[in-house]
């Protein structure tokens, strides 16, 4: 506890950011109900708009739904380069400003200013900071500095949006009390209706439940749980790490269990992943293939690999894991290939297995994705005229 | 049943084959020795079921006889006992019990008929050379085996026979050695691959000297015979990969160097390369050999610059650094010949002078660099 009692941490996130990036690119959308998302019949909302929460609205709400619910907000297919482009833009002026933090999504960044106190003061440090952040980003961003990551997240959560709080230290417990417990982080429905059911609906009530008693009702997660609920919470603030693997999936617009239409997906996405980790100069040493069948249920497969980047080479191996993989012909309603155990470098050619040929055709195809963009150019194999795939590459037709 | 015996004597032959011995045995006899008393001499076997050693030596016994001894406990008691004959005796029990001058020792045997029969030499056809001819041969080509089973015929190292030399040939796939040794006679051509653990025990085991050894093979096996001291191994029983076509015959440009300075210069830059591909680029134009590396990851970065002899157009190219030092190392002259034509194609790299008799290429595949 000696640890906890010298923390001071600062939690920041972005109010609905994927709604104020699209406010900055488009003012006009300002003060209206806004839903962000896919397109298609089957899309879900990623953000929306304070005033489109009013009728009800939620993230992760089917498009329909929310369509139905507020027709006259407008729908902004979600742009992720654009977002991941503010998020480093924010990112780069937290890294500048601080000496340890941790990004936890794309809109959320836990800042580690345990001794900072003694020189600026860290409620002042991290108004400076947000002060900053609006000025270069002219995104708006609220913050709570607490001791520790669990009470400064709840505690950001409460005073959105735009706002900012102080949980001294030793009042975590007082500032918890009242809430729902619905509010700790990790409590979903599951977990929130089986409290819920036993009359327990603030965390005040919570955190008196005998340890024991939570430890029978739900395990290990029971004991942090009570933690949690005491305002307790040790992990430490993690630096930002280099993404670890790169993948891809997609979503049918109808299930399918054309094989045929699978492998050419399979195919498209594995290119497609590929030369993004050649771009990157990477290799990979892992490759995963998930699917997902039309009653939800997932199921997926790795194999550890030479470490490459050789589209050839983790083709074949993705289709030797499907095949491995899809074995029930069932629905299948989604399919993803992911590469993990990433690192850098470039492909160490084999004397038997590369040919000369295929190493030149590789680099001039690269160098033609890289100059035209990649989708000018692919296997014909991945290349097909489908309305079942949203982002299908279309056939060049005169 | 009784045998006397030294106790160093006996600890030096055991050492000598108990590397066949795997830690974690399937069946528990292959934790044993076994013991063979035939007309006082004590035959010692040790298996793993693909690899068979044997030694021979004196004793003093009145009787045939044969027994099963763990291994471990019989080294580690002998490595404690001080120089002394030691007396064995057995019981129709298989208990072993060991005599010294300090105290008496009990371990129990097994019985000898459960241990795996040893593969008979029929239908072989034979050659010699020298022990330090064959061990020389494994040092240059051991190296150089690849360790991935999914491709097991390159996890050996590949023994081709001819009537006026022997060709050793060794590749992972990314680097390949061949030495080729033209004072040995074989009166067939022949080829196998022998795995990597007894070619290993072999190089332990033999004496690096001009002893006379023979090497006998069949279809399914690999027999060495030094003296009384005996490895059978069994053969990969799978296709070498035509290694001739990925030789190059005629990359045009010459990099002669300083073998003790490059690999100096690789040892020191390899320090900051990342260390899964260990990737080092080298820049060669005129005659200056510059070598980088680097690991994003950590912001590490080396360069270093040596002079050479080139001839041929400005390159650069990429090879992992562990292969190129492994290779210098297998390399036995001052200087040596790197040979070089893209990028993207094989480098080989030879010593510039060879012995009489000798001739050692190692070839080794680039790193990509992405244009």
């Amino acid at each position: 506890m000696v640890l906890s009692s010298a923390r001071h941490i600062t939690h920041m996130d972005l109010d609905t950011f994927f709604v104020s990036v699209e406010c900055l690119r488009n003012p006009k959308l300002k003060g209206k109900p806004v839903l962000i998302g896919g397109m298609s019949d089957r899309g879900v909302v990623a953000s929306c708009s304070y005033e489109a929460r009013k009728f009800g609205i939620h993230s992760g709400m089917a498009m329909k739904i929310a369509k139905r619910l507020c027709s006259h907000a407008h729908v902004v297919k979600s742009d992720y380069e654009a977002y991941s482009k503010y998020s480093r833009l924010v990112t780069d002026v937290i890294k500048d400003s601080v000496p340890l933090y941790e990004k936890a999504s794309i809109d959320e960044f836990y800042i580690d200013l345990t001794g900072m106190d003694k020189f600026f003061g860290c409620l002042k440090y991290s108004d400076e900071l947000k002060k900053k952040i609006v000025k270069e980003s002219g995104l708006s961003i609220s913050y709570a500095l607490a001791s520790n990551k669990l009470v400064s997240k709840v505690a950001t959560n409460e005073v959105k949006p735009n706002g900012q709080l102080e949980i001294p230290f030793g009042n975590e417990k007082t500032f918890l009390s009242p809430l729902s417990i619905m509010k700790i982080p990790g409590i979903g429905k599951e977990t929130g209706y089986r409290l819920l059911k036993m009359g327990v609906e603030t965390v005040k009530t919570l955190s008196e439940i005998p340890v024991n008693m939570l430890y029978n009702l739900l395990g290990k997660w029971g004991i942090e749980l009570h933690r949690k609920a005491n305002g307790i919470d040790e992990t430490p603030v993690i630096p930002y790490r280099e993404q670890k693997s790169i993948g891809t999936e997609e979503t049918f617009t109808t299930d399918t269990i054309d094989v045929k239409l699978l492998h050419q997906e399979l195919v498209r996405m594995t290119e497609k992943i590929a030369f993004e980790l050649r771009s990157q100069e990477k290799l990979t040493g892992c490759v995963v293939v998930k699917i997902r069948y039309s009653d939800f249920q997932t199921e997926q497969k790795q194999m550890t690999i030479d470490y490459t980047a050789f589209d050839d080479i983790l083709i074949q191996k993705v289709k030797e894991l499907f095949t491995g993989l899809y074995t029930k012909r069932q629905l299948i309603r989604l399919i993803g290939v992911r590469f993990t155990d990433l690192i850098s470098g470039t492909h160490q050619i084999d004397m038997f297995n590369d040919s000369q040929e295929a190493i030149k055709l590789h680099q001039a195809m690269d160098s033609i994705k890289k100059q035209f963009g990649q989708q000018y150019l692919m296997r014909a194999s991945a290349c097909m005229d489908n309305k079942n795939i949203t982002h299908a590459p279309k056939p060049y037709k005169t | 049943m009784k045998f006397i015996v030294s106790s160093s004597s006996l600890l030096k032959h055991l050492q000598q084959i108990s590397g066949v011995i795997n830690a974690n045995t399937v069946l528990p006899i292959l934790e044993d020795f076994l013991f063979d008393i035939t007309d006082k001499k004590l035959n010692i076997v040790a298996t793993d079921l693909e690899t068979v050693m044997r030694v021979q030596m004196d004793v003093e016994s009145q009787e045939n006889s044969r027994v099963c001894i763990p291994a471990k406990i019989l080294i580690d008691s002998l490595k404690n006992i001080p120089d002394q004959p030691l007396t064995f005796s057995i019981d129709k029990n298989f208990a072993v019990e060991i005599t010294s001058d300090n105290g008496k020792y009990k371990v129990m045997g097994e019985n000898p008929d459960n241990f795996p029969k040893e593969p008979v030499a029929d239908d072989t056809n034979s050659f010699t050379m020298t022990s330090r001819a064959l061990i020389t041969a494994i040092n240059k080509t051991l190296f150089a085996v690849s360790s991935d089973d999914l491709r097991p015929a390159m996890t050996g190292v590949y023994f081709e026979l001819n009537k006026d030399a022997i060709q050793f040939v060794a590749t992972d796939a990314h680097r390949l050695v061949r030495y080729r040794r033209t004072d040995v006679h074989c009166p067939n051509q022949d080829s196998f691959i022998v795995p990597k653990k007894p070619l290993n025990l072999l190089r332990n085991a033999l004496p690096d000297n001009d002893d006379e050894i023979t090497i006998s093979y069949n279809s399914n096996h690999l027999f060495v015979m030094h003296g009384t001291t005996q490895l059978t191994c069994r053969l990969i029983d799978a296709r070498f990969p035509d290694y001739k076509v990925v030789i190059p015959q005629d990359n045009p440009y010459k990099l002669v160097v300083n073998k003790n300075d490059f690999q100096g210069a690789l040892r020191r830059i390899n320090v900051f390369s990342n260390k899964s591909t260990n990737q080092v680029a080298l820049n060669i134009s005129g005659s200056e050999l510059k070598l980088a590396a680097q690991d994003v990851d950590f912001s590490f970065e080396g360069h270093e610059r040596m002079n050479c002899n080139y001839n041929g157009e400005d390159l650069q190219i990429a090879f992992n650094a562990k292969f190129l030092i492994e290779m210098l190392s297998a390399a036995d002259d001052d200087e040596v010949r790197v040979e070089l034509s893209t990028p993207t194609k094989a480098g080989i790299l030879k010593p510039t002078e060879q012995e009489e008799g000798e001739d050692l290429l190692m070839l080794v595949m680039p790193l990509m660099l992405n244009s």
